[in-house]
């Protein structure tokens, strides 16, 4: 496996650099390891993918039901 | 006391309820079925409301509503029901989180792996999540649906951030495996060449 090249920093910091949690120092040196390593490219992708697709699924709307129950109880509990 | 605020329960109502879909969204990760989703979302604002005139305005009332929901589950539920994997999640072995990011894995197998996450079913989703250990679960869920940062997330699950990032880590590659598996049940092939039914 590719030890320096700066895939193995790469790939342990990618959901960090995903979410905006490393500094910038950091984020800038895995930046540029993206530009020129496909295989990083596309594991972030996959990890782009993922965190899409459990946001897709997790939409709810609570029930109007609740929300009048919800509301009704306030009022309750304020009076 | 004499505070000159206005109507506190409009306040809060205009302020707290816009949230409320989203919490109940998280509850129904955290109860796992719709009416004790109801019942945690309800006891969460009741309380919050209670509460109301300890937080402090222009901090972040969504975290501030996450922490109580968090603390409302793990005091009303978690008791009861008594999950499977409570306090074994940090024993778990790396095998037992299975081995998603294959490092020999090809880019094409890569990204049809993507292409077939993309094309489950939101039940499947949620399938996999409903089954990852429940801290995983959360850690998940904060993050990457609503989008709290590690610190956050740490406030509301009260364990420092390295846990966070652990859960964060491991949760996800449980998730990244079942969704891969499911893709393959239902023959989104992650190895086939072409993607099928790329589009409709």
């Amino acid at each position: 496996m590719n030890n320096d090249c700066g895939c193995d920093k790469a790939r342990a910091e990618l959901e960090e650099y995903l979410r905006n949690e490393i500094c910038r120092t950091d984020a800038a040196d895995i930046r540029a390891h993206l530009e020129t390593c496909e295989g990083c490219q596309s594991e972030l992708h996959v990890g782009i993918v993922l965190t899409q697709t459990v946001q897709r699924a997790c939409k709810e709307t609570a029930p109007e039901e609740l929300r009048d129950q919800l509301l009704a109880r306030l009022r309750t509990v304020a009076s | 006391m004499s505070t000159p605020t206005p109507d506190p329960r409009a306040l809060f109502e205009e302020q707290a309820i816009p949230f409320l879909d989203q919490l109940y969204g998280a509850a129904l990760r955290m109860t796992r079925n719709p009416s004790d989703a109801q019942d945690l979302v309800q006891e969460t604002f009741v309380k919050a409301y209670a509460a109301f005139g300890q937080f402090e305005q222009g901090t972040n009332l969504k975290a501030w509503l996450y922490r109580i929901l968090t603390n409302t589950y793990i005091n009303l539920y978690r008791k009861k029901q008594r999950d499977p994997y409570q306090g074994s999640t940090s024993d778990m072995e790396d095998w037992q989180l299975g081995t998603a990011e294959s490092v020999t894995a090809s880019l094409s197998s890569r990204s049809a792996e993507a292409e077939a996450i993309d094309h489950l079913p939101d039940s499947d989703v949620k399938e996999a999540l409903q089954s990852i250990p429940e801290d995983f679960r959360l850690a998940v869920y904060l993050a990457d649906v609503e989008g709290f940062s590690y610190q956050e997330i740490a406030d509301i699950m009260k364990t420092p951030v390295g846990t966070v990032m652990s859960r964060l880590h491991r949760g996800r590659r449980l998730l990244r495996g079942l969704l891969t598996d499911y893709a393959r049940e239902r023959g989104l092939e992650a190895t086939a060449a072409p993607a099928r039914g790329s589009k409709k």
